[in-house]
């Protein structure tokens, strides 16, 4: 594995905001990263900094080993699609797709067309006019079109359909595999990413919650059901994350080295499942282990 | 999914320069509505609405009847519309660039760069005007859009030094009101503005209470209007140096 960011104890605070806290992480060379976490968690304000677009109160940032703050050497490398873009007001979308090629050297016009056809936008319409969806797909088509080293993509599908969502994770997956380039996307749609994602960074309250492989993530988690007594003893010994009751019924979610207790679990007939990544992001960031009870009429 | 070979260290050597401000340039034409053709058909239609109503009024006298010749402020909307593009490409194409991996550093170089360029084409422009008007006699029928030979005979290198100074002043007063909204938003206009009114409310008393409004006026007649036009690019320097200063610390909107 390559480095390609490294945080250290990077802080950012606004006046009485802390909105990242003395974080310290590092991102693998052409590889797909997840930012994930609640909105003001600390992600935009993250990848601010990494584009040199905040300025660090603490810490530092590093992207190839330099600062990417006013370094032309680096920026050339990045692309950074924000939700909140915006574009000068009489843009159309064909303007932006005009100048963006000087900023991208590898940019691909044949690509951005095709996406542009794919994601319906008129690109003879003004930007203001656009839909939320429409204004979305632009920055999508330029951050895939862009095909810049350090693509970062900021919640960049609000106002897409689940369709155009497919859409751009089919496409962004091969066209990655194709030319593989550092993908750092933030969102919280969890599931919806959680194929795609190699790594995941989970940011709540500017500090980092978990930095972990996403299979490994999955691995260390379960949800064992079946009816309470027996589930109980299954789980006995282990982390219990998350306990749901329906009468005499309970799904408990367990962290840690679950292979044991999985084959116990099914040995006494129980029901095993996996752990969606979002539901083991909700019940890690949650704190404390919750237990739930349904009432039963 | 892992690439299996590693992959070429990124290149850490920079494009050069005039590659990277040519990229903002770029950048701030892609529309060339916004810069050029909108102004250039504006200053048509007002061109000629005027010289129907000049034709309309020489009509309407008795040939023999004298017409007092005109001073003519139809072109001054020029300087206020790239003003207006100055303001709105700053705070508008800032953002944008940053995001697509600019340096705040090239950003105004660039920006620079477009104001320049626009100033030399409109002010070659308006001297080839004023050059054509003179020489077709006022289009024919006497009339002055283009020329200030009432106000200021000039000669050509004249006028266009003049315009071109005044149109780097107005996109440097443009860029410096911009970053000034750039970087602190709402408020920064409020002290912004609040500011300047009290430097000109107070430089008005100052000159009032020392009783100097005749050497005010005697510097200008002493300057002539070329000289008061250089004098102005003082001004224009220092707003661009301002601009650049606002600019190198701010960040683009999150909102």
């Amino acid at each position: 594995m390559t480095t390609i960011v490294e945080a250290r104890g990077l802080t950012k605070r606004y006046r009485g905001i802390t909105a990242v806290d003395g974080v310290d992480f590092q991102i693998a060379r052409n590889s797909i990263t997840g930012l994930l976490g609640r909105n003001g968690a600390g992600k935009t304000t993250l990848m601010h900094l990494l584009t040199g677009q905040e300025f660090a109160t603490e810490g530092s940032i590093t992207v190839a080993g330099e600062s990417p703050v006013e370094n032309p050497a680096v920026l050339q490398h990045t692309c950074f699609i924000k939700e909140s873009q915006r574009y000068p007001d009489d843009f159309k979308p064909k303007h932006v797709f005009a100048a963006a090629p000087g900023f991208f050297p590898h940019w691909d016009a044949d690509f951005a067309r095709e996406l542009a056809a794919e994601f319906r936008l008129p690109v003879d319409r003004r930007i203001k006019k656009l839909s939320r969806g429409q204004l979305s797909s632009v920055g999508i088509i330029v951050g895939l079109a862009a095909r810049a080293p350090i693509t970062i993509f900021d919640e960049p599908y609000l106002g897409l359909d689940a369709i155009a969502r497919q859409a751009f994770y089919d496409r962004l997956l091969a066209d990655y595999a194709a030319h593989p380039r550092t993908v750092i996307l933030s969102t919280h749609l969890i599931d919806e990413v959680a194929d795609l994602l190699e790594h995941a960074l989970v940011i709540d309250n500017g500090r980092i919650l978990i930095d972990s492989p996403v299979d490994a993530l999955r691995s260390h988690a379960a949800t064992i059901a079946g009816p309470a007594e027996a589930v109980e003893q299954a789980v006995a010994g282990l982390e219990v994350i998350h306990r749901e009751r329906l009468g005499g019924f309970v799904s408990a979610t367990v962290a840690g080295d679950t292979e044991a207790a999985a084959g116990r679990a099914r040995a006494a007939g129980l029901e095993v499942g996996p752990v969606s990544l979002q539901q083991l992001i909700i019940r890690q960031t949650g704190g404390t282990p919750t237990e739930h009870e349904e009432v039963s009429r | 999914m892992t690439t299996t070979t590693t992959p070429a260290p990124l290149s850490l050597a920079p494009r050069p320069l005039s590659t990277r401000v040519a990229i903002v340039v770029r950048l701030l034409f892609a529309n060339p509505w916004t810069a050029i053709y909108t102004p250039l058909l504006i200053l048509g239609v007002v061109f000629l609405m005027n010289m129907a109503i000049w034709g309309i009024v020489r009509a309407s006298i008795p040939p023999e009847g004298e017409m007092d010749a005109s001073i003519n402020g139809g072109v001054l909307f020029l300087f206020i519309y790239m003003l207006v593009v100055a303001v709105q490409s700053v705070n508008q194409a800032f953002p944008l660039a940053l995001g697509y991996g600019s340096t705040r550093r090239d950003f105004v170089l660039g920006f620079g760069v477009f104001a320049l360029i626009l100033s030399l084409g409109y002010s070659v422009l308006l001297v080839a005007a004023s050059l054509l008007e003179r020489a077709t006699g006022g289009w024919g029928i006497g009339h002055s859009f283009f020329t200030t030979d009432e106000l200021w005979r000039a000669e050509w290198w004249e006028g266009f030094t003049l315009s071109l100074i005044a149109f780097l002043l107005f996109f440097s007063i443009g860029a410096a009101t911009a970053s000034v909204y750039v970087r602190w938003k709402a408020l920064g206009m409020y002290a912004f503005w609040g500011g300047l009114v009290f430097l000109g409310i107070g430089g008005a008393a100052l000159v009032t209470l020392l009783g100097a409004w005749g050497q005010v006026g005697e510097f200008f007649v002493w300057a002539g209007v070329l000289g008061s036009a250089a004098w102005s690019l003082i001004i224009t320097a220092l707003c661009w140096l301002a601009a650049w200063a606002i600019l190198r610390r701010a960040t683009p909107s999150q909102g």
